[in-house]
């Protein structure tokens, strides 16, 4: 009769722990999960104002809107002709500077999507609400960042980058730009693409070149953006008109094949009933039956690309179990979170272990295949979910093509291994990985 | 009498002063000639600029070879008839490029500040009709703070283009240890090596756009992560080509043994 208990209380006890442990581990100097490792850099305040802006002490004074008008207008007119043109500029429901930056010269604020959410409450929440989906997402963007292990351990005036696209969390001027905040602007999909392009996700160039992308690009600019984006509106979809219909701000929502980063069953109840809703939303222009084959498609698309995948992760395991790697983990310059046979010191292959920081302090073998997973697999994935097949086809030949290289790869590192240990000689390293003028710098001063 | 010519001139100043120019078109040289008297800053600073006469570029390669078409001059296609690839790129992919081009201004104001929405390329590059490069590292960095603060703050200016320069700073970094690293290798030449080192400098180049720019992509993906790479593949290519070379050394003694 005790056990039971027993095991309740410790239970209930190592969960409360390990609350109060995360809770601890968040409150550094930085934010996320390691910010008692870390300090930002000033300009962080503009990527994440709720937790690190601070106002300047400069001007004293509280100012009323038309003041702050009157004096930025030679200060900084672009802002102020922005403004003007903005919506909230016009006549009877003018919303003023102060209504977002505060009227206290010395206690200005950037305003958080909080503020914004003041007025657009509906918009607010929805954004908000999306956290419940998981990953990917908007609203959770900058505590993925910031809880990334490659953002404590490399320079933070280098992890900078990161921040400016995972903002989207943390401001709304990511797709509203401000000062004029126009709707119709962020329903085009150039209001997506400074963050979505590049090699892990070209959802600008698959989609621009796919039938949707090419319509958009020849009558884009003539069509009337001030519209809503429902049925009957658009000649074709953009960004927003599939992941943000009826302008819910749950971009995420309908996520089903989670990014391509990982492997998901499409044959869930929940993800069959996140597939009737893709079916209806192409059933707005297509037949059901048709787009009922091209999500069938992407499936075969995603199986065959986890089928490469799964058996390079295999190479790769096998080279890990056999000690094979090239340089070992311990002679990898020790990072902040990977000090050489410290608990974080393991080499990451495969999603659930933490692919995505497999990037930097790794052997080539296993650059190979993050690149082979974060580049080949979602540029394929990507080309796929947008209707563009030429880049299905090309990203399914660079995996092979990677696939190919490891393969090669490996069977040097294991003729290499099998040589030496025949003359009996341990190879390693050299100290090659240890020192240079940015590994210096980053164990010095980062 | 002679009072009454002068104010009447005056007053018609505009007329006359526009009426004796033809319509063109016009050489190169004749654009120099006459610009020389009504805008010598702008034919100074095209002289010693990067678009001087060593690189080729004459007037009409952006104007037209008619009058009137600074207009046509401040857009940015003119630009990116030249300057393809990631030098402009990064730009489109940008906000400034993103909002410059859904909301197409027809270029008829002076590249002054509060005059556009979105800087375009001529905007920071040849501000207020400096014909040189008002952006180059070279150039008055008092010159881009005041550019960009024609619509951000200048806190805000001044604390970007510190990120933007620290930032550049790691990627020179890491191409310094990508150098020494090939220096030190046992045949510096070799034909991998080089491959590894042209793409570093690209992926160099690719910061310092991102940077400029304020394209997160060029920054990051094309930039920071990619220069990583570089990093293992070099160390890969020397320390396995050693690793080679010590194991050629032994089958000598083991055949003797």
């Amino acid at each position: 009769m005790r056990t039971p208990l027993i095991v309740l209380v410790l239970s209930l006890t190592a969960l409360a722990s390990g609350f109060a442990y995360v809770q601890w581990s968040k409150g550094g100097t930085g934010a996320g999960l390691y910010s008692r490792l870390w300090s930002p850099d000033p300009v962080q305040g503009y990527w994440d104002p709720a937790k690190f802006y601070q106002s300047t002490q400069m001007v004293e004074g509280v100012f009323q809107g038309e003041q702050c008008v009157q004096c930025h207008e030679s200060i900084t007119p672009g802002i102020v002709a922005d403004w003007r043109n903005s919506r909230h500029a016009k006549a009877g429901e003018r919303v003023w500077c102060s209504a977002c930056h505060g009227d206290d010269h010395q206690r200005l604020h950037l305003p958080t999507p909080e503020v914004c959410g003041g007025c657009h409450e509906k918009q607010h929440g929805e954004f908000k609400d999306e956290a419940d989906y998981g990953f990917p997402s908007h609203v959770l963007a900058m505590d993925r960042a910031l809880s990334a292990p490659h953002f404590v351990d490399k320079p933070k005036a280098e992890v900078q980058s990161c921040v400016q696209c995972h903002s989207v969390a943390t401001k709304c001027d990511s797709c509203h730009t401000r000062h004029r905040f126009d709707a119709a602007e962020a329903r085009r999909p150039e209001a997506c693409i400074t963050c979505h392009s590049g090699p892990p996700h070209p959802d600008d160039d698959s989609y621009f070149a796919s039938a949707h992308g090419r319509l958009y690009l020849a009558e884009g600019d003539q069509w009337d953006w001030s519209k809503p984006l429902v049925k009957g509106n658009y000649k074709v979809p953009t960004c927003a008109y599939c992941h943000m219909d009826g302008g819910r701000h749950q971009v995420a929502r309908k996520s089903l094949w989670k990014f391509g980063l990982q492997e998901i069953n499409p044959h869930t109840s929940a993800n069959k009933a996140l597939r009737r809703e893709w079916i209806g939303l192409c059933g707005d222009c297509h037949e059901k039956e048709q787009a009922r084959g091209w999500l069938s498609a992407l499936d075969q698309e995603r199986k065959q690309a986890w089928q490469k995948l799964y058996a390079t992760e295999d190479i790769l395991k096998g080279l890990r179990a056999d000690d094979l790697l090239f340089p070992a983990p311990g002679e990898r310059p020790p990072y902040p979170l990977e000090a050489p046979g410290g608990p974080g010191s393991k080499v990451r292959i495969g999603y659930f272990e933490g692919q995505a920081s497999a990037f930097y302090n790794v052997s080539a073998i296993e650059r190979d295949y993050f690149e082979m997973w974060y580049f080949d697999n979602l540029g394929a994935y990507k080309a796929a979910a947008h209707g563009h097949w030429a880049g299905v086809a090309r990203g399914h030949k660079r995996m092979s093509e990677s696939m190919q290289r490891i393969e090669a790869g490996a069977r040097d590192l294991r003729a290499l291994g099998e040589a030496e240990r025949k003359a009996g000689i341990k190879s390693d390293s050299g100290g090659l990985w240890q020192g240079g003028a940015y590994t210096d710098h980053n164990r010095e001063r980062n | 009498m002679g009072f009454i010519a002068l104010l009447f001139s005056l007053v018609t100043l505009p007329l006359w002063a526009g009426e004796p120019v033809p319509p063109g078109p016009f050489t190169d040289a004749e654009c120099v000639a006459c610009h020389w008297k009504w805008d010598p800053m702008v034919i100074e600073t095209l002289r010693t600029g990067p678009h001087g006469a060593e690189s080729g570029v004459v007037c009409s390669d952006c104007h037209g070879d008619r009058h009137q078409s600074a207009a046509q001059a401040r857009q940015n296609p003119v630009c990116i008839d030249c300057h393809k690839g990631p030098a402009s790129h990064s730009y489109a992919t940008s906000k400034h490029g993103v909002i410059s081009r859904l909301d197409r201004s027809s270029g008829d104001q002076p590249l002054q500040r509060g005059n556009y929405r979105a800087p375009g390329c001529a905007y920071c590059h040849l501000h207020d009709k400096d014909h040189g490069d008002t952006m180059v590292p070279k150039s008055d960095p008092m010159a881009r703070q005041l550019i960009c603060s024609g619509c951000h703050s200048p806190r805000y200016v001044s604390e970007q283009l510190a990120a933007g320069q620290r930032l550049v700073e790691v990627a020179e970094l890491k191409m310094a240890e990508a150098l020494a690293l090939i220096q030190g290798a046992p045949e510096p030449g070799a034909e991998e090596l080089k491959k590894l080192e042209a793409g570093t400098k690209d992926h160099l180049s690719n910061v310092r756009l991102g940077a400029g720019h304020q394209s997160p992509d060029y920054q990051w993906w094309h930039g920071q992560p990619a220069l990583d790479g570089d990093l293992i593949r070099i160390r890969d290519r020397i320390a396995t080509e050693r690793r080679r070379k010590a194991m050629e050394q032994v089958p000598k003694q083991r055949s003797i043994k």
